[in-house]
């Protein structure tokens, strides 16, 4: 099964993009040539070092306050990637384990956390982080809490519905007869079988983070205006949309790329891991 | 006049380079108005006959020889004018009602578009048509129906919906394949009598493919025994039930319990029929190897039909004998003395409370007041049609669901209120055989894994322990050890429902609860499981709750018998006697429902012959 997965074209382009992003967030200090808020008042808003009157220590130009856009960029990548595993990560765990929980005991709890799960979905989601944040002020942390509590909905409503096509199999009722408990049934026999969708859901969530979070920095509410964020830097470079137009387009498509990245490695995996499992169940 | 001629047919599979016959030189015709019974185990080449005819072959088939439709060759012709005949004067109900319905589309849509496509009245014409059809098939509330989608219908809804679309163009042939298998015997027969009433109606000729000897010989007018995609046995149905020529035809009557003859032993075909990959390398007849009649000259040659009687045709050198081949004795050690009362069920139901939102419920009574007591080495049954709660007694026995009401002693300890210890003890004396094994064993456990799921469950045990516990219950159940590290997807039906069995004894429990374990399989798989709870209960002592809808699996194993309608238990006593005299009118309908019984006719004029010692104990 790992096998076929690692032969997917698309796994491993999304692996790829995903991959290079994950190396410039970690090893930003070491890689970017500048510090992304030193400020050359003398050189602003360059072009890329290969344009006219571009300058090679400033390989993809700087920006309104002569600020290295190429290093801003990477040091970008730290608050996009923070947040795209930290924030899918957290609303994973909270949609799952209620996922498995109300899909397992159904009934009166199932009821609840439905319910909850379509007053929550009913308010549209940028709206709701935008609240969130308003009422937590900025901060890394908060943009992680504002985001598990927006996209928890996603994980819970699509694991539920799983878990009650699994939950119905003879071979839950099996275990529970051999003396499973019903915690051990639920890691045991109901994880694995839901498994692939788990993984194929966090890649997606991952991208939407990255895209949330973008939304956020934009209007000045995720982290502090001192850390370097690609949503920010679109925001920087409205001003200067018609002198400086590769520094509305970079960030962009930074973000752009990251989202790819995780949308193509998630419908590869989607692909392995789900005709597999589809495929086997029905055969 | 005959409809279909079929002279040498040959179908082939494309392998690699290879091109392996599937079905290989296979001849008869068909009469107007007549019905051909085509039966044989699964994966003898019925379903390719009826597809070959309907040229609705899967990828990389070929179809050679002669098949003329009303004197046309059906495979020569141009493909526009077949397109015609297919649908119009040839029918299709294939074996999967689902696969045969498109998902996306409601029933309505379906119809009409096949309406439209044969040219059947206007669009406002159509709809009332449809509903005639529907009503035809004794379909309740067709208007409802014809707004849902497949998926929303049962198994038998939409076989009859697809037999409702075959029958709209009043075809001159249907083929039908296993059109009821699956199917609780009243909706079996339901189908059948529809069969039949067009058929005489219509003037139709139908040939009708199942893997039930009994229901063939009772429909049919002619039968066609395949075996590994070759003839055994072509002839008149009643002749070829009285009087099987061969040993094949003969051996898989043998092993198909009976409801109503005394409790012969069942007949056990070894192994399986081979796959195609295999047929290379077996020498002369094909049954060969499984044969007990064979002796090295059925080695030498692949054997000729020949004709033994008129229109009967048999592929054996030495059809003669078959008549000898004896039903195995039923061993007094079948039988162990009863032994002390181990569960008692009092008064028990079980309501349903189905939450609709969270304050909303609806309420249904799934089961109204049981009773019955079990004792150790006895087997009983329950029968009844689908729905009518069989499944939610035998979950309750085992403690998957609670009682609303009533009773339940075990060993000796009430178990009704469902707490922890007497859940757990529950568990230790009664486990289940579930009913479908593509649900009851998780694809991504090995199968030394799921036998031995109760070790994992008390801990401590290592691997090497599971492992070897793992392989003695293999042993048990009559698989090869080295099975224990497959996963269930490389494992046949039979095998799988022997790992089902093998897990559900790892605990050594006192009751088994079986669930349909033999519903869908073929015959020959289906003796081999009963006989092997027998052994095994011979072995082991334990007693068995074994729920089913087949009459006669149940007359076959249980010493008594519970009739279950609509939740309640209608009947009850001795197997022979509620089956032979049955009291309550719904016994009735469901005994009148079951086929008539050629073979236990055929078993008895051999008994009146002496050939066979077929002993009985009752
Ligand atoms: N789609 C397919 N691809 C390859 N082999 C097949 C396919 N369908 C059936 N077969 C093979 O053809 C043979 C005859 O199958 P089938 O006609 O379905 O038997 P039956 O209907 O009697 O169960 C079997 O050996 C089976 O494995
Ligand atoms: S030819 Fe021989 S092996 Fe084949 S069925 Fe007849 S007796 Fe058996
Ligand atoms: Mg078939």
């Amino acid at each position: 099964m790992l096998r076929s997965v690692f032969r997917s074209s698309r796994v491993l382009i999304g692996l790829t993009i995903v991959g290079i992003l994950v190396v410039c967030a970690i090893f930003a200090p070491l890689i970017a040539p500048h510090d992304p808020n030193e400020q050359n008042l003398v050189s602003i808003l360059l072009p890329p070092a290969w344009s006219e009157g571009g300058d090679p220590s400033f390989l993809l130009g700087t920006d309104s306050l002569g600020r290295d856009v190429l290093s801003r960029l990477i040091f970008g990548a730290r608050v996009a990637m923070t947040v795209a595993v930290l924030a899918s990560l957290g609303a994973m765990i909270v949609g799952a384990v209620l996922a498995y929980i109300a899909g397992y005991f159904g009934g009166r709890i199932d009821a609840l956390i439905g319910r909850a799960v379509d007053v929550w979905m009913s308010f549209p989601p940028v709206i709701l982080s935008l609240i969130l944040m308003v009422g937590l002020g900025v901060g890394l942390r908060n943009v992680i809490f504002a985001i598990v509590a927006v996209d928890w909905t996603r994980f819970c409503r699509v694991i539920r519905s799983e878990v009650l096509v699994v939950r119905r199999k003879d071979y839950i009722a099996a275990a529970q007869l051999m003396g499973f408990s019903h915690p051990r049934v639920i890691v045991k026999e109901i994880v694995p079988a839901t498994l692939p969708l788990l993984i194929t859901l966090l890649s997606m969530e991952m991208g939407i983070a990255v895209i949330v979070e973008a939304i956020l920095s934009f209007v000045g509410m995720s982290v502090s205006a001192n850390t370097p964020a690609w949503g920010q830097m679109v925001a920087d470079a409205r001003q200067t949309i018609y002198e400086a137009p590769w520094n509305l387009f970079l960030p962009i498509f930074a973000i752009f790329l990251a989202v790819l990245g995780f949308n193509i490695l998630g419908d590869g995996l989607r692909r392995t891991l789900d005709v597999r499992l589809i495929a086997r169940g029905r055969t | 006049m005959s409809i279909l001629a079929v002279d040498n047919l040959e179908v082939s599979a494309r392998i690699g380079t290879a091109r392996i016959p599937v079905v290989s030189g296979l001849g008869f015709t068909l009469q107007r108005g007549s019905v051909l019974g085509v039966v044989g185990e699964s994966g003898a080449g019925k379903s390719m006959i009826g597809r070959a005819i309907a040229q609705i072959l899967p990828q990389g088939f070929s179809v050679t020889g002669g098949l003329s439709f009303l004197g046309q060759d059906l495979i020569g012709m141009p493909a526009e004018q077949r397109r015609m005949l297919l649908g119009r004067d040839i029918a299709f109900v294939p074996q999967e009602p689902l696969s045969g319905l498109n998902p996306v589309l409601t029933i309505g849509a379906q119809i009409d578009e096949h309406l439209a496509r044969l040219g059947i009245g206007a669009k406002r014409a159509r709809r009332d048509y449809a509903l005639d059809m529907l009503n035809a098939v004794r379909l309740p509330r067709p208007a409802d129906i014809l707004g849902k989608y497949a998926h929303q219908l049962s198994g038998g809804m939409c076989q009859r919906v697809l037999i409702a679309m075959a029958f709209a163009s009043r075809p001159k042939l249907l083929i039908a394949d296993e059109p009821t298998t699956a199917l609780d015997v009243t909706t079996q027969s339901r189908i059948v009598e529809l069969i039949r009433d067009l058929q005489r109606s219509e003037g139709t000729s139908v040939i009708f493919i199942t893997h039930d000897l009994r229901l063939a010989a009772d429909i049919s007018d002619q039968v066609l025994v395949l075996y590994a995609g070759r003839l055994a046995e072509y002839g008149p149905a009643k002749e070829i039930f009285a009087d099987a020529a061969h040993p094949y035809t003969r051996c898989l009557q043998l092993s198909n319990p009976s409801v109503h003859a005394s409790r012969i032993g069942l007949y056990s075909l070894p192994d399986r029929m081979p796959g195609i990959s295999a047929l290379g390398s077996i020498a002369g007849c094909l049954f060969g190897p499984r044969c007990p009649n064979v002796i090295d000259a059925c080695r030498e040659k692949t054997p000729r039909a020949v004709s033994v009687g008129e229109g009967h045709d048999v592929a054996c050198i030495r059809s003669d004998l078959t008549a000898r081949i004896d039903p195995p004795l039923r061993q007094a050690i079948d039988k162990k003395p009863y032994g002390a009362s181990l569960l008692t069920v009092e008064s028990v139901s079980k309501t349903f409370s189905m939450t609709s939102g969270i304050f909303r419920r609806t309420n249904f009574q799934a089961v109204r007041n049981i009773n019955f007591t079990l004792q150790q080495n006895e087997f009983v049954g329950i029968v009844g049609e689908s729905g009518s709660g069989k499944s939610t007694v035998a979950r309750l026995l085992c403690g998957l669901e609670t009682a609303t009401e009533g009773k339940l002693v075990l060993a000796g300890r009430d178990v009704t209120g469902g707490d922890k210890v007497s859940r757990q003890h529950q568990r230790a004396h009664i486990q289940m055989v579930f009913q479908d094994p593509q649900s009851a064993l998780n694809p991504r456990r090995s199968v030394a894994s799921i036998i031995t799921q109760a070790m994992e469950a008390a801990g401590q045990a290592t691997w090497r322990d599971r492992l070897a516990k793992a392989e003695a219950l293999l042993h048990e159940v009559g698989l090869p050890s080295d099975a224990a590290l497959r996963f269930p997807s490389e494992l046949s039906g039979g095998q799988k429902q022997r790992v089902n069995i093998a897990r559900a004894l790892c605990r050594a429990p006192e009751i088994l609860v079986a669930d349909e374990i033999v519903s869908g399989l073929d015959v020959s798989v289906q003796a081999q499981l009963l006989n092997l709870l027998l052994r095994l209960r011979s072995e082991r002592s334990f007693s068995m709750v074994l729920i089913s809808h087949d009459l006669a699996v149940v007359r076959y194993l249980c010493d008594r018998v519970f009739v279950m309608h609509k939740g309640e238990f209608v009947e009850a006593g001795p197997t022979a006697d509620v089956f032979d005299h049955p009291q309550h009118p719904y016994t009735e309908s469901l005994l009148a429902a079951v086929p008539r019984d050629f073979v236990a006719d055929a078993a008895r004029r051999d008994r009146r012959n002496g050939i066979s010692p077929a002993d009985e104990i009752v």
